[in-house]
């Protein structure tokens, strides 16, 4: 099959890439580009654990064809750390211990990063449903969610 | 997931050139959420080609031209939960969206997909219908418009040939006096499939009697329709508890004379009774949330 040619910003470094185009955007990232922090779960845009944010918005990376990245926005799990310090986000998942096996916390992690986007001070409902589409099957939500909660501007 | 040829055409033009080409060997890519999962089952058939139309952009956007509202099959779920103009002009279709998958699925999922992919359990359905929505398709040879109850042949089939697209949904707004309701019934909230849904539209008169009423159940029939036997009842009668309990009675020996006795049955023949009645309930008090939940 006949590669296809994609520019895309992958947490802020563009990439020119020859594709396969059965490949999803979870196993771009993971296999081709080595960013091993989107977890791979269900494969069927159920469990959330690759959740990614596509021009900043949440998706299931599983579900992206990897073409359809060209020319778009990529953020994963690895760019939230900015010069080697962990975002504010990270802090607080540590600091409520919302981390407990840790496979569902990068998909919590970019699913609660648009969220705080979009509103800095989220109530419990607006928590509760941006996240109604990540699984945590250590079913630690009140942690996470209260995690989310505090995190320091 | 297998090879497969992909091509992302940037018209309109070119998709339905590209579609009356490759024929029966191309499957329509647009947000991906049904046909990712799809491509990846064993043994399932699979196409050639792949045409991706996220990239055409006469496919997206929504607009209002006279009294109606015009979406394109490319709005994704998201888009239309959040619409201003749908909170005025169609809330049932708003609330809808907004119950479909999770954040994640509503980011990419669109109603064009939710459509085609004629599902039963379609949440966006039942509410287009009961806005009485027709649909265009396009192919390269011409257009066709129909209204979208008979697009349906048979769950996940449509009467569309394979290089027709879906171009085009309209309906008419509803009036400030009609209010709507959507209820659906998922084994949770988030990420469920429908199990029973009610889409219902009530128009109340100055005189306090019904005016108009639209009751279109999903995933109870197997292809979408109002229920008129249900909703003549409904006419010219004071809104009251009792008249709506007797309304979702009517659905639901509706239903079991179409679908018959099954093993779902002894559930769904009280349940989808008690959801009528609610969705009419919702609709008669404006006052109560509608969240789709």
């Amino acid at each position: 099959m006949t590669k296809i040619p994609i520019t895309t910003t992958v947490n802020g470094t563009v990439h020119t890439l020859e594709i396969a185009p059965h490949q999803t955007l979870l196993e771009l990232l993971r296999e081709g580009l080595g960013l091993t922090g989107t977890k791979c779960g269900c494969e069927i845009g159920e469990c959330g654990a690759c959740t990614v944010l596509l021009d900043g918005e949440p998706v299931n990376s599983c579900l992206v064809l990897a073409p359809q990245i060209d020319g778009r926005n990529v953020s994963t799990v690895e760019g939230l750390m900015r010069a080697n310090a962990t975002d504010p986000l990270q802090d607080a998942f540590m600091d409520h211990d919302a981390v407990h096996c840790g496979f569902c916390t990068p998909g919590m992690l970019m699913s609660a990063r648009a969220l705080l986007a979009e509103d800095a001070h989220p109530d419990e409902a607006s928590i509760r449903t941006a996240i109604s589409g990540n699984l945590c099957r250590c079913t630690g939500y009140v942690q996470i969610i209260e995690a989310i909660k505090h995190v320091k501007p | 997931m297998k090879p497969f040829e992909y091509i992302a055409p940037r018209s309109l033009e070119e998709t339905t050139a590209l579609l009356a080409r490759a024929g029966t060997d191309a499957t329509i890519l647009a947000g991906g959420t049904d046909l990712l999962v799809e491509m990846r089952r064993p043994n399932k058939m699979r196409k050639r080609v792949v045409v991706d139309i996220s990239r055409v952009s006469e496919l997206g956007g929504m607009i209002t031209s006279d009294r109606s509202v015009v979406i394109r099959p490319l709005m994704t779920h998201a888009r239309l939960q959040h619409s201003e103009l749908l909170r005025i002009a169609a809330p049932l279709l708003a609330s809808a969206s907004a119950a479909i998958g999770s954040p994640q699925i509503r980011n990419r999922g669109t109603i064009g997909g939710n459509i085609m992919n004629a599902a039963t359990c379609a949440d966006t359905v039942p509410p287009l219908i009961a806005l009485g929505a027709t649909v265009t398709l396009r192919s390269a040879a011409g257009t066709r418009e129909m209204p979208l109850s008979s697009l349906f042949l048979r769950p996940y089939q449509t009467i569309a040939a394979p290089d027709e697209l879906l171009t085009e949904i309209r309906f008419p707004g509803l009036t400030a006096d009609a209010r709507s309701a959507f209820i659906k019934l998922g084994r949770r909230n988030a990420l469920s499939i429908s199990r029973l849904s009610v889409a219902a539209i009530l128009r109340i008169g100055r005189d306090s009697r019904i005016a108009e009423a639209r009751i279109v159940p999903g995933a109870a029939f197997p292809t979408w329709q109002r229920v008129t036997a249900a909703e003549a009842l409904l006419l010219g009668e004071r809104p009251s508890a009792r008249l709506f309990a007797a309304a979702g009675a009517c659905v639901s020996k509706e239903m079991i004379l179409q679908t018959g006795r099954r093993w779902s049955t002894e559930y769904k023949e009280p349940v989808i009774a008690v959801l009528v009645r609610r969705a009419l309930e919702q609709c008669a008090a404006p006052a109560l949330p509608e969240d789709g939940k």
